[in-house]
Formats: C-alpha cells, sequence, structure tokens
C-alpha cells in the first residue's frame, strides 16, 4: 500500500483506461502515480509524474520534467520502490519550497 | 481438496486443508470486523473472497478476463480452502457440471467472460427453474463483432430476464464484497436462486484498487443443502421421476400452468432477495448528492468515471448527482424513483451497444418523474470512457448545444 502522508485525492484514472490515480501534494509540487489494467497481471506498474499544481480551486496541475527528480516520467514495478520514491520527494519538496520562499523574500 | 485426493495430488499424509483451521462466523459478523487494506487486482480481490467463502466445489472453463481469476483461485484449491475444482472442457460442460453440484447440496463456484457466457446461456437459463444458488462471477468482456477481449458489459443484458440474480460491482472492492453477499443471499430458503456477480473485466481484474478485507482465519458458514427452496438431491439415488414426469414434459395444460406458477415463483423469489442484498450491501443503491436536478445513474465501471465527473462538478460549484445501481436483478425500482424524482436532466453512461441499463431505467420513471433522461453516454467494443466524456454530455445538455438532444 502506498504512504498515506501528503496524498491529496485518489481516483478513477480519467483519461477512461482504468487503473487508479493518487495524487500527492506539497505545497505547489507532487507527484501523480497511476495503476493501470494490463493484460499481464506482472506487467501492472506505477507511471510516476512529477507535478506542478496551479494556483486554483480546482485540482489543475502540469506534468514537471525540469526538477532534479525527474526528467520524464518515472516506472516502479512495485509498492516498495514507489513509496522510498515519495519520501525522497516529499524533502525535495520540502526544500523546494523552502529555497523558493528565501528568492522571494530577497526579491 | 479432501485427505483422500490430497495425497494423490502430493501432500503429505498430516496435510490439513487450510479451510479446515478457518473459523465459521455468519456474513452479519464478517461485516462488523476490523479490515485491513490492501492494493490488490480484481482477480486478487475475487480470491481473497472466495478464500472466505467456504467454497466446496469450483468448476470453469478458462477465458479472458476470467481465466487470471479462476487461476487463483486454483491456489485456493492447492491450500484446503475450496474442496475441489476442475477445469471443465467448455462452458456447457462447466455450467451442466456446476448446476449438479449445486443440486446435490454443495456451495458451488463457477466463472467466465462474453463469449463463454454466451455458449453456456442454454445451461445458465436452467438453474433458476432448478433452483440451485450457484455464484457465477462473470467478468464482462466483448461478445461482439469485431471480437476483442475489451471490457464491454452487453453480455448482462442476456442475464436480465433468465431468474438469475444479477449484481454489477463497481471496482477491486465491490469485487470482494458482493460474492460474500451472493453467497449468502443465494442460499437463503425463500431465494434459493442462482447469482451472478459481474464486473468489468480487466478494469477490475487486471488493474489494482484499495480493498478492504478481514482476517483470513475466518470464512462463512457452511451451506445446508437441506435448507433451501428445493432440498438437495441425493446423487447416489437420483430422482428419476423428476426428469420423466409427464405433466412437466408434455405439451398440455398442466404442463403450462405448472411452468407458469414455477416462473412466477422464480421471479417472486428475485424480488425476495432484495431484503437480503439490501442488509448485507449497506443498501441496493448508493446515492451521491442526493436532491440534484442533474443526476447520473450508473452501474460497473462506468460509476467510478461517474464519481470522477461529480467530484470535477463539485469543484466548478455544481452539484451534480450519481445513483449506483448495485444490484441488476432484484432492480431496485422504487430506490431508483425515490432517489431521481428530483432529478431535471439524467444521463446513463455505460460500457455497451445496447444500453440495457437506459432501457430499464426508462421503464423505472416512466410516470414517475419529470427529467428528461439521455441516452448516454455510452462506449463500447473496448473503447474507453474518459471523464471528460460525462462532463462534455453535461456542459451540451446546459447549452443546449451539440446533438446530445438526439438520443433522449
Amino acid at each position: 500500500m502506498l504512504v498515506q502522508e501528503n496524498l491529496y485525492l485518489t481516483r478513477s484514472a480519467t483519461d477512461g483506461q482504468g487503473g487508479q490515480q493518487f495524487l500527492y501534494k506539497v505545497n505547489q509540487y507532487g507527484i501523480s502515480a497511476i495503476s493501470r489494467p494490463q493484460e499481464e497481471i506482472s506487467q501492472i506498474h506505477w507511471d510516476v509524474e512529477v507535478i506542478k499544481y496551479h494556483e486554483t480551486k480546482t485540482i489543475k496541475f502540469d506534468i514537471c520534467h525540469d526538477t532534479q527528480l525527474a526528467e520524464k516520467t518515472l516506472t516502479f514495478y512495485n509498492d516498495t520502490s514507489l513509496n522510498e520514491f515519495l519520501e525522497k520527494a516529499f524533502e525535495y519538496f520540502n526544500e523546494l519550497s523552502t529555497l523558493n520562499d528565501m528568492i522571494a523574500k530577497n526579491e | 481438496m479432501s485427505n483422500l485426493n490430497a495425497q494423490e495430488e502430493g501432500k503429505s499424509a498430516d496435510w490439513v486443508p487450510a479451510g479446515d483451521m478457518q473459523e465459521e462466523i455468519s456474513l452479519e459478523e464478517m461485516l462488523k470486523l476490523p479490515r485491513e487494506t490492501i492494493f490488490m487486482t480484481g482477480s486478487e480481490a475475487a480470491r481473497e473472497s472466495i478464500r472466505r467463502a467456504n467454497v466446496d466445489m469450483a468448476i470453469a472453463y478458462p477465458i479472458t478476463p476470467q481465466s487470471e481469476t479462476m487461476q487463483q483461485a486454483g491456489y485456493l484449491y492447492d491450500e484446503g480452502y475450496i474442496k475441489d475444482y476442475y477445469r471443465a472442457e467448455e462452458e456447457i460442460g462447466a455450467f451442466s457440471a456446476i448446476s449438479g453440484a449445486s443440486r446435490a447440496g454443495v456451495r458451488s463456484l463457477t466463472a467466465t467472460s462474453g463469449p463463454g457466457l454466451m455458449r453456456g446461456m442454454e445451461a445458465i437459463s436452467s438453474w433458476p427453474g432448478a433452483r440451485t444458488p450457484i455464484v457465477m462471477l462473470d467478468m464482462c468482456r466483448v461478445i461482439n463483432t469485431p471480437l476483442a477481449i475489451q471490457p464491454d458489459n452487453i453480455e448482462i443484458s442476456f442475464l436480465l430476464d433468465t431468474g438469475m440474480l444479477v449484481l454489477h460491482g463497481e471496482n477491486q472492492q465491490d469485487f470482494y464484497d458482493f460474492p460474500l453477499a451472493a453467497f449468502m443471499v443465494s442460499e437463503e430458503v425463500d431465494v434459493t436462486l442462482p447469482c451472478t456477480v459481474a464486473v468489468d473485466g480487466f478494469f477490475v481484474t487486471h488493474a489494482r484498487g484499495n480493498v478492504s478485507i478481514v482476517d483470513r482465519k475466518y470464512k462463512l458458514p457452511a451451506r445446508d443443502g437441506w435448507k433451501s427452496a428445493v432440498p438437495a438431491m441425493d446423487n447416489e439415488n437420483p430422482p428419476a421421476r423428476l426428469s420423466r414426469d409427464a405433466p412437466i414434459q408434455k405439451s398440455n395444460f398442466i404442463s403450462y400452468h405448472m411452468h407458469s406458477s414455477w416462473q412466477q415463483e422464480v421471479f417472486s423469489a428475485v424480488e425476495r432477495s432484495a431484503k437480503y442484498f439490501d442488509k448485507y450491501l449497506g443498501g441496493l443503491i448508493e446515492v451521491v448528492n442526493p436532491g440534484a436536478d442533474e443526476m447520473i445513474i450508473a452501474s460497473g465501471a462506468a460509476v467510478s468515471q461517474a464519481r470522477e465527473a461529480v467530484r470535477q462538478e463539485g469543484e466548478k460549484g455544481n452539484k451534480v448527482g450519481l445513483i449506483k445501481v448495485k444490484t441488476i436483478r432484484p432492480w431496485p425500482r422504487q430506490q431508483i424513483i425515490d432517489a431521481a424524482k428530483h432529478a431535471k436532466t439524467i444521463l446513463v453512461p455505460e460500457f455497451n451497444h445496447a444500453g440495457w441499463l437506459h432501457k430499464e431505467v426508462c421503464t423505472t420513471l416512466y410516470g414517475h418523474s419529470e427529467a428528461t433522461i439521455y441516452n448516454g453516454p455510452r462506449v463500447f467494443g473496448g473503447m474507453t470512457m474518459p471523464t471528460e466524456m460525462i462532463l462534455d454530455w453535461l456542459a451540451e445538455i446546459r447549452n443546449k448545444t451539440g446533438s446530445k438532444n438526439l438520443f433522449v
């Protein structure tokens, strides 16, 4: 089971191809993890994106390939490895947020 | 697996079937137990349900996407949670054989998908009249040409008038909860009917979702074959008269009356099952945002897409309601009338060409609702139903644009 910390929304994958999407949020950044149906069960995996949320009331975000965490869609084949990544990502997002705040104050 | 054939299959002499070490508790008690949530496939969820269902006999013939689930059931047989299990020659054989098992008074399980269900329809059609409380897991897939193995639930329309109980699960959780309820309800004395637990193949069976399950040390009470509308048959001394009884076999006024009253009793039993499903499933329907002007009525995987559409509309400040239909047979007629009576617009999203749910909803609400009931959105043959499709329909109906009014 995936970590519940910072879990923002769990929903059916909106593209209609089946599967579940888990959205995590730490400040402005987050993680989208989608587990889709596969004809071979053993091929079920997580498609993971680093995302950046819009500052809107509705849940909107862009895929973010310009952080040090990931420059492409990541693939994880089990929950354990994804959970490890999530923990590191949460730390990274918190640090990023602190840096952004510092830059904003200096400006 | 009995100890007798266990040794033939390589088990040690002191092997004890895992099912023998489980504690029997009622479903009412099981529903109150604490649960652990695990992210698992629908096939694994069905396996965990079967593990706790005290199944005596499972017979099936493999077909995609059902094969994965029955492979999981095979593991249960190996562990000793299912007492006997074999792969039949094909579906007519599988469904005839499981009927024999059920008539003999044991808890019986089978499973199929799309074309397999169609092949076995002759045998399936005989189950309700024979009052065999078989549970059939149906992982829906395309049956019509061009053939595909993708999700499409048109096959449910073929079961609606058989006299079977029919449940339609939304997700992996339902594929754990519904079979347990199906076994208990189908074996109630005043029901004694077969029950299909349908889910949309692949979306449920071959995808993972959160499933909350109770400890595997518990199982349902065993079936008592004598406690049913038609007592169990002694297969060592079969009642030969049953199939030779002239009034049943010959076409005369007695046979017509017998058939008529027999079928009336079957369909009355379907209605009587409602009170049990209501208890075990927490209602025959689930209503989100009751009283909304715009309602979506859906079953199966279409419910999940509708939930997200409802959530996104909520973000925008629009209250859209959702009625999830859990039991297709018994059909929750009055519940749907009550839940939809305020609606002005109703959408019925479905994963099939026939629109069988739309027809049921129209028949139910005729004369009871002022709502415009839109015939869709529908996808079939394995097409996807993105959330945007439902949102687009809502937007076009509100703005009176597009061609959606043509489908009313």
